[in-house]
């Protein structure tokens, strides 16, 4: 449980740091504007989201590499999407080799740094899914920032 | 190797599955004269199992015609959701060849005492999506019954295939 409890830890105050930094402004995904007036457009960019093949009810992970090319840090505090009864954040761990997933409620996104949702680490976990997964197709996803930002996700589907 | 080489090498614990009307019986004994590829999950198993299953089917096909001599076994260690037809199927998405199992209670204990790793439900086990915590390795047999590698999560199925070709 190590490492969940240092993602936890840092996310509180990397949670506090946001807050207070944005003052409580609600944006959309699309664009913001910072401290100095420029208008930015996809501060938070998601590439080359994928997930495999899976039966109706089963359970799938989505990955994918988030970018955040703001000058401000923001923290990804939820996920939703309508093709599973659940969505969650999870990471992968081992320790004393036991391979556990621990749910992840909050994760920091550093200033112009990307975080990487990738085989046994950070994943989005798709519980009891409400259809198939197919080869070929796209299943969306929204993420949400502390900041008030949202970003909309199309996940292909791969074959295993 | 790409994992823990165990040497001396000494005799694979034993792994009996009973099965039940619509998928046979397994036992590690079976496989003698190949080599065996264990990894013990469960199919509700969202990143690790799968990735591991992937690699094996990678490793299949960078085996080619030796792929023969290897047998690689996914043994689901969730008996509340895992049926022996539905592992089955599950495996076999990765590649028709890979042999899934599934356990009963009394299995889970026995395999668990018998292999000395720990396989335990994380959430509350009566609703649907609880988790399971189960060993991060894969384990490979020799052709003798030997347990001779332990794999970490995460090999690329290419190196898998070289490992296992050294492993006679």
């Amino acid at each position: 449980m190590r490492i969940s409890r240092k993602i936890c830890v840092a996310s509180v105050s990397a949670l506090v740091l946001t807050v207070a930094a944005c003052g409580g402004e609600t944006t959309d995904g699309a664009a913001r504007a910072t401290n100095d007036g420029v208008r930015q457009t996809a501060l938070l960019t998601v590439h080359d989201a994928w997930s495999r093949t899976a039966d109706s009810g089963a359970t799938a992970a989505v990955y994918f590499s988030l970018h955040n090319s703001a000058a401000e840090a923001d923290t990804l505090v939820g996920v939703a999407s309508d093709i599973a009864d659940e969505t969650m954040m999870h990471v992968s761990m081992e320790h004393g080799g036991t391979m556990r997933m621990a749910h992840v409620t909050s994760l920091p996104v550093p200033a112009r740094d990307s975080v990487a949702f990738q085989p046994l680490g950070a994943h989005v976990m798709l519980s009891g899914l409400r259809r198939p997964l197919v080869a070929g197709d796209t299943i969306a996803l929204t993420l949400r920032f502390s900041s008030g930002r949202t970003v909309g996700v199309r996940s292909g589907v791969r074959q295993p | 190797m790409h994992g823990t080489v165990m040497d001396p090498p000494s005799a694979a614990p034993p792994l009996v599955v009973a099965g039940d009307s619509t998928v046979p019986a397994w036992s590690l004994k079976d496989e003698t004269g190949r080599t065996v590829v264990l990894f013990f999950g469960y199919t509700h198993c969202p990143d690790v199992c799968p990735t591991v299953l992937a690699d094996w089917a990678r490793a299949k096909r960078a085996l080619g015609a030796d792929t023969a001599a290897v047998r690689f076994v996914f043994v689901a260690m969730d008996p509340g959701r895992d049926t022996p037809a539905r592992t089955q199927q599950h495996a076999r998405q990765f590649d028709p060849a890979i042999l899934g199992v599934a356990t009963t209670d009394a299995e889970v204990a026995r395999i668990t005492r018998d292999w000395g790793f720990a396989v335990y439900a994380e959430g509350d086990p009566r609703t649907p999506n609880y988790t399971v915590a189960h060993p991060a390795q894969s384990f490979v047999v020799d052709r003798k019954g030997r347990l001779r590698l332990m794999l970490p999560p995460g090999v690329r199925g290419e190196d898998i295939a070289k490992d296992l070709r050294r492993i006679r």
